[in-house]
């Protein structure tokens, strides 16, 4: 019983050894600066000559007016005015 | 007086009191007739108390217990038996319909409710059957009648089936052929001016819109005052929209705005007060001592449209027999036979009574609806056309005209149709027959060097 105690011991102390690993410091550059100027883009300059906005039709909602397409409501009303 | 001979002569040697229909107390012979044989008639019994029927009315038949009414095999009763079930229990209501003969008085009627039960299941060919030998039999019946009144009631059972007809075209989008059948209606027919608007729509639909204004202004004239539709105010509203004449359609929204929403806005306030009365609205038709006077020309106006109907004018009739034999018993009978008849005719009368006042209820209150509807139908064209000169100032166009105004080239008439200006008077022959001559302003033109 004692043995199998002390083998979990080890066990665990070894596996806590492996867990702590070294600590990485990583340090930035406190100031770095650009010449913009100096800089140099290659490529071919196509800026348009003004400013413009591409052409489109406005959505249009098509209006939900009410439209008679039966009588089945004065069919109804002329029968029960009957009698 | 013949046919109280008939039913003396029918009347003896029934089960029933002869006694009743000499001293013309019909409605107790009826009640004791149905009561004493619990419904189950022999042949004589049932010719005995078709004949009493014509003296009380069917009317007064839907006050008993179908189930009762349902042992009662006679032609009248299958009728009130089919028109109580009719848009409730469809196949029961044909069920007795269709067992009516062909020579009884309410053939006519019984075929046009079978018309309806058809169409509901989009059986249009049973529909047009029925609707054909609705108007036969109509027509047979009229032409042998000798009564002025009842002549006058087939033919109008004849025009309805017309009626329907186009009706029914209309809904399956042939406007040509509901025309046809609108056309066969006479202007002296009590349905005529409800139809005024029924064939603007269809003129709508054929994008005629100045014979449909031309129609809805038939209702500008004084004898048709007493007819006042929502709808044929936004129909005009919308006519104008389709010509592009938006002066003209705000002028009749602006109109409906000012004067029929805030009256119709008080008047629902003042109704909605008196719902739950059980006479309140009977005694403005039919009564108007009993109630203060209200003094609205549109109340007046719906009662005097709701007076003009056949069911109204049954049924207050009715109450008028009975009162009439109430006060036949109250005079000759002793107070033990008084107590005796006199609970249940007050009962039937009472019935009657509420029945009318429900249904003249229910029709004022639709009418408040209407309004309230148009109202905001009319507010949706109002947005449009706030929206559509909103697209104009955007894309730097105008209307061609501000307003378009009518030349004789805009009308479109037949060969058969002359023509003559309207200068202001209206005339009685010429009502229904109108039409506009607006040009549509719907062509859009750029809007070049204008100075605001």
């Amino acid at each position: 019983m004692k043995l199998i105690i002390m083998m979990i011991v080890l066990f665990i102390s070894q596996g806590l050894k492996a867990e702590v690993r070294e600590q990485v410091i990583y340090e930035y550059k406190k100031y770095e600066k650009f010449d913009l100027g100096n800089l140099e883009v290659k490529g071919e300059l196509i800026a348009p000559g003004d400013i413009s906005i591409r052409e489109r039709n406005r959505k249009r909602f098509s209006s939900d007016f009410y439209v008679r397409d039966s009588f089945k409501p004065q069919i109804l009303e002329d029968i029960k005015s009957l009698r | 007086m013949k046919l109280v001979l008939v039913l003396l002569i029918l009347s003896s040697g029934l089960q029933a009191k002869t006694d009743w229909v000499k001293k013309r107390y019909y409605f107790t012979a009826l009640n004791e007739l149905l009561t004493k044989s619990k419904g189950e008639l022999n042949d004589r019994e049932k010719q005995y108390f078709e004949k009493l029927l014509t003296m009380t009315g069917i009317e007064v038949l839907e006050d008993y217990n179908p189930k009762f009414l349902d042992k009662v095999n006679t032609d009248s009763v299958y009728f009130i038996l089919g028109k109580k079930f009719f848009g409730k229990d469809d196949s029961r209501a044909m069920r007795y319909l269709t067992q009516l003969e062909k020579n009884h008085r309410y053939y006519p009627e019984s075929q046009l409710l079978l018309s309806q039960i058809n169409a509901n299941k989009n059986d249009y060919n049973k529909t047009t059957l029925n609707l054909l030998a609705c108007q036969t039999s109509a027509q047979i019946n009229r032409d042998q009648q000798k009564l002025e009144r009842i002549k006058r009631y087939y033919q109008m059972i004849y025009e309805l089936c017309v009626v329907n007809k186009s009706r029914y075209a209309f809904g399956e989008g042939k406007f040509d052929e509901a025309l046809k059948g609108y056309n066969k209606v006479p202007k002296s027919s009590y349905m005529w001016p409800s139809l005024i608007l029924e064939k603007a729509w269809v003129y709508y639909h054929l994008k005629d819109y100045n014979r449909s204004l031309g129609l809805l202004i038939t209702y500008k004239s004084p004898l048709l005052d007493s007819y006042f539709f929502p709808e044929a105010e936004y129909l005009t509203s919308l006519n104008y929209f389709q010509l592009c004449l938006w002066d003209d359609t705000y002028t009749v929204i602006k109109q409906y705005y000012e004067v029929y929403h805030p009256r119709f806005r008080e008047l629902g306030a003042f109704f909605s007060s008196k719902r739950l009365s059980n006479d309140y609205f009977y005694n403005i038709m039919f009564r108007p001592k009993a109630e203060k006077p209200l003094d609205d020309d549109f109340v007046k106006k719906i009662m005097v449209r709701l007076k003009k109907q056949v069911r109204f004018s049954l049924d207050f009739n009715t109450v008028r027999r009975i009162n009439a034999e109430v006060n036949l018993i109250m005079k000759t009978e002793t107070p033990q036979v008084q107590k005796e008849l006199l609970v249940h005719l007050n009962q039937v009368k009472e019935n009657l009574v509420q029945k009318i006042n429900y249904h003249a209820k229910e029709d004022v209150f639709k009418t408040l609806e209407k309004v309230q509807y148009f109202s905001g139908e009319m507010f949706k064209i109002n947005l449009e056309i706030i929206s559509k000169k909103k697209d104009l100032v955007y894309s730097n166009k105008k209307l061609i005209a501000n307003r378009g105004r009518g030349d004789l080239s805009q009308v479109q008439r037949d060969k058969k149709e002359s023509f003559w200006s309207f200068d202001g008077p209206f005339w009685a022959d010429e009502l229904g027959d109108y039409s506009f001559g607006l040009k549509s302003n719907c062509e859009t033109v750029r809007r070049e060097g204008e100075e605001e």
